[in-house]
């Protein structure tokens, strides 16, 4: 065996015996051209190296071993399943979480060998488990969290990804963030937007794909043009228009993205569009959602003409919304009801729609109740932000730059209790 | 029988995901449709349809008619769902679960004509909750719902919404006391 490798298993041994994950951190980056040259013998390193005591080091082999290339023969990728598995269930977190690059790089080797394998559901369950282990509080989002919701929607199993995709993240993993590029957290939020719009929350799913394209950018992703499409797509299903922007989003995706959409700006406008780009719609994989945008705009129409009639017979609705007769307006009027989008009532007997105000009288014991959660919301806010602000306020480059430019103009800053400058 | 569907739901879906391979056994499928069904969590319901691998779907007809009810309730054309729950001999553990998912649609049949109606002909309500003319009728009497003198047009009456919940007003005054409290400081 190479000496370089029995070095390297040594140090393996060693530092983690002593306690030193920093530097055994360090050794592990350095000897990752090492392992990979080595690969016939990387499964005889794996059995000398215990998955509790050593999980750095057995990490650290695993993902050399499996990013090897294809067509490499030394590897055996069969096994890689039941051992990241193993590796995952039974490794020290707190180890691991020394080194959260190479945790997420298993997951994401993973993740692709499961696409590959066309078994995207057998990944769900561990890479639930992954998130949980590394993460250090719920709200925190991690790289591994993109992986899982593509294994969800490739699996058509959705409903795991919901867990997580509820909890509003507060913290990024440092894995994520800094200087590494942005694209598991376009992903993530770019799939979370389809999830959601599979599942028909296009409240939630209109919220996903604003922060893809509310991203600051200098250049313009293709995730980002994709999530555009589904936000002018999503928007017009739930809003009938097509929302604006909000002020914060970069310039370059006002340049870039409006021109590379035009169909689906003109969706807005007309339904014509509809037939007009078929194609369009087709080769990026939409029409599912055009469809949808057309059948809303009918809902959208009757719920204008609550705005204008008290009663209006049935077939003044369907004449009015072009339907094809009162059967179908009563069958539209009915589900809307059911849905709660008009309030309505329906005299069969002499063909007429009675169009009601929302019987929500604002007084009842339920109201108090969602005023009290949206407080409640609105404090931890608060509190949030607040607790940014005082980060902020302490981070040695935000002193140094705010007490530099603004000496002489401004010294009440020194006097503020907040910006200590004893760092 | 079994009412608490949502614990076994939670069992269904972890065996689901922890199935070697990726494939759990046609009657882990079948359960979690009808159930899904039942929750009247159609989305769930498609996608699941949709992940089951062919050979399980050719093979087991009952996991056939389960969708074909599904298709009828994204539909929402509620006489054809009747007529798909009628259409198939059930076998257990699905007919328990069918059994309830046919009480719930009806009842929430009966609660939408409530809301929406003011006047509704038998005939509509019959094909609506796929009943009988004498089944409707009885529950229409238990309803208090009148028949006009035509004997063929109901005014039906919204249902009453249940009780609300009763919170202490210890309870309140604590939440009352944390607001003030935040927006003192």
């Amino acid at each position: 065996m190479a000496s370089s490798l029995e070095q390297f298993v040594n140090n393996v041994r060693t530092s983690s015996a002593s306690g030193n994950f920093r530097e055994l951190c360090d050794t592990i980056g350095k000897s990752e051209e090492v392992l990979q040259r080595n690969s016939a013998h990387l499964t005889t390193v794996l059995e000398t190296l215990d998955i509790q005591q050593h999980s750095l080091g057995v990490l650290a082999v695993l993902v050399a071993k499996f990013s090897l290339p294809q067509g490499n023969n030394d590897v055996d990728k069969s096994t890689m399943f039941q051992q990241v598995h193993d590796f995952i269930n039974n490794c020290n977190g707190e180890q691991v979480r020394f080194c959260p690059e190479l945790y997420a790089d298993l997951c994401h080797l993973l993740t692709d060998h499961l696409v590959e394998l066309k078994q995207p559901i057998r990944g769900i369950e561990i890479l639930k488990k992954a998130i949980r282990k590394i993460q250090l509080f719920d709200s925190q989002l991690t790289s591994i969290h993109a992986d899982l919701c593509q294994l969800c929607l490739l699996s058509k199993c959705m409903k795991p990804a919901l867990e997580f995709l509820d909890t509003d993240v507060t913290g990024i993993s440092f894995e994520l963030g800094g200087s590494n590029d942005s694209k598991h957290f376009l992903l993530y939020y770019y799939y979370g937007g389809m999830i959601y719009t599979a599942m028909k929350n296009y409240d939630r799913a209109l919220y996903f794909f604003e922060v893809v394209v509310t991203v600051p950018a200098m250049v313009v992703s293709h995730i980002m043009l994709e999530a555009y499409k589904k936000y002018i797509l999503v928007s017009l299903i739930l809003h009938g228009k097509i929302q604006p922007m909000p002020k914060y989003t970069s310039q370059v995706v006002c340049r870039f993205l409006k021109p590379l959409s035009v169909a689906y700006h003109e969706l807005g406008t007309s339904q014509h569009a509809a037939i007009k780009h078929r194609e369009t719609f087709v080769r990026d994989k939409n029409m599912g959602l055009v469809s949808q945008v057309l059948s809303s705009m009918y809902k959208k129409n009757i719920q204008r003409l609550t705005k204008t009639f008290l009663t209006l017979s049935l077939s003044d609705v369907a004449s009015r919304v072009q339907l094809s007769g009162p059967s179908q307006a009563e069958t539209y009027v009915l589900n809307m009801i059911e849905e709660g989008e008009i309030y309505a009532m329906i005299n069969q007997k002499d063909g007429m729609v009675v169009f009601l105000d929302s019987p929500e009288k604002y007084a009842s014991p339920e109201t108090l109740c969602i005023l009290e959660q949206q407080m409640a919301g609105c404090t931890k806010l608060h509190q949030y932000i607040q607790e940014m602000d005082e980060q902020i306020q302490v981070n040695p480059q935000y002193v140094k730059k705010s007490a530099g430019s603004h000496d002489e103009d401004m010294p009440a800053t020194s006097q503020n209790s907040k910006s200590t400058y004893t760092m | 029988m079994i009412t608490n569907f949502d614990k076994l739901c939670t069992d269904l879906e972890k065996q689901e995901l922890e199935a070697p391979n990726g494939v759990a056994s046609p009657s882990t499928y079948a359960q979690l449709l009808a159930i899904y069904l039942y929750q009247n969590d159609l989305c769930n319901a498609k996608f699941l349809w949709k992940r089951i691998p062919q050979t399980i779907t050719s093979s087991n007809p009952e996991l056939t008619a389960i969708w074909a009810v599904g298709q009828k309730l994204w539909k929402k054309n509620l006489s054809a769902t009747y007529h798909a729950l009628a259409a198939y001999t059930w076998t257990e553990p699905v007919a328990n679960i069918i059994r309830a998912l046919e009480e719930k649609v009806r009842e929430r049949a009966f609660n939408l004509i409530g809301r929406s109606y003011s006047t509704i002909s038998l005939d509509t309500v019959v094909s609506m909750t796929g009943l009988s003319c004498e089944a409707v009728q009885q529950i229409c009497r238990e309803r208090k719902w009148e028949v006009q003198d035509d004997g063929v047009t109901i005014n039906p009456t919204p249902p009453t919404q249940p009780a609300p919940l009763h919170t202490s007003s210890e309870d309140q005054l604590f939440k009352l006391t944390e607001f003030v409290s935040f927006l003192e400081n």
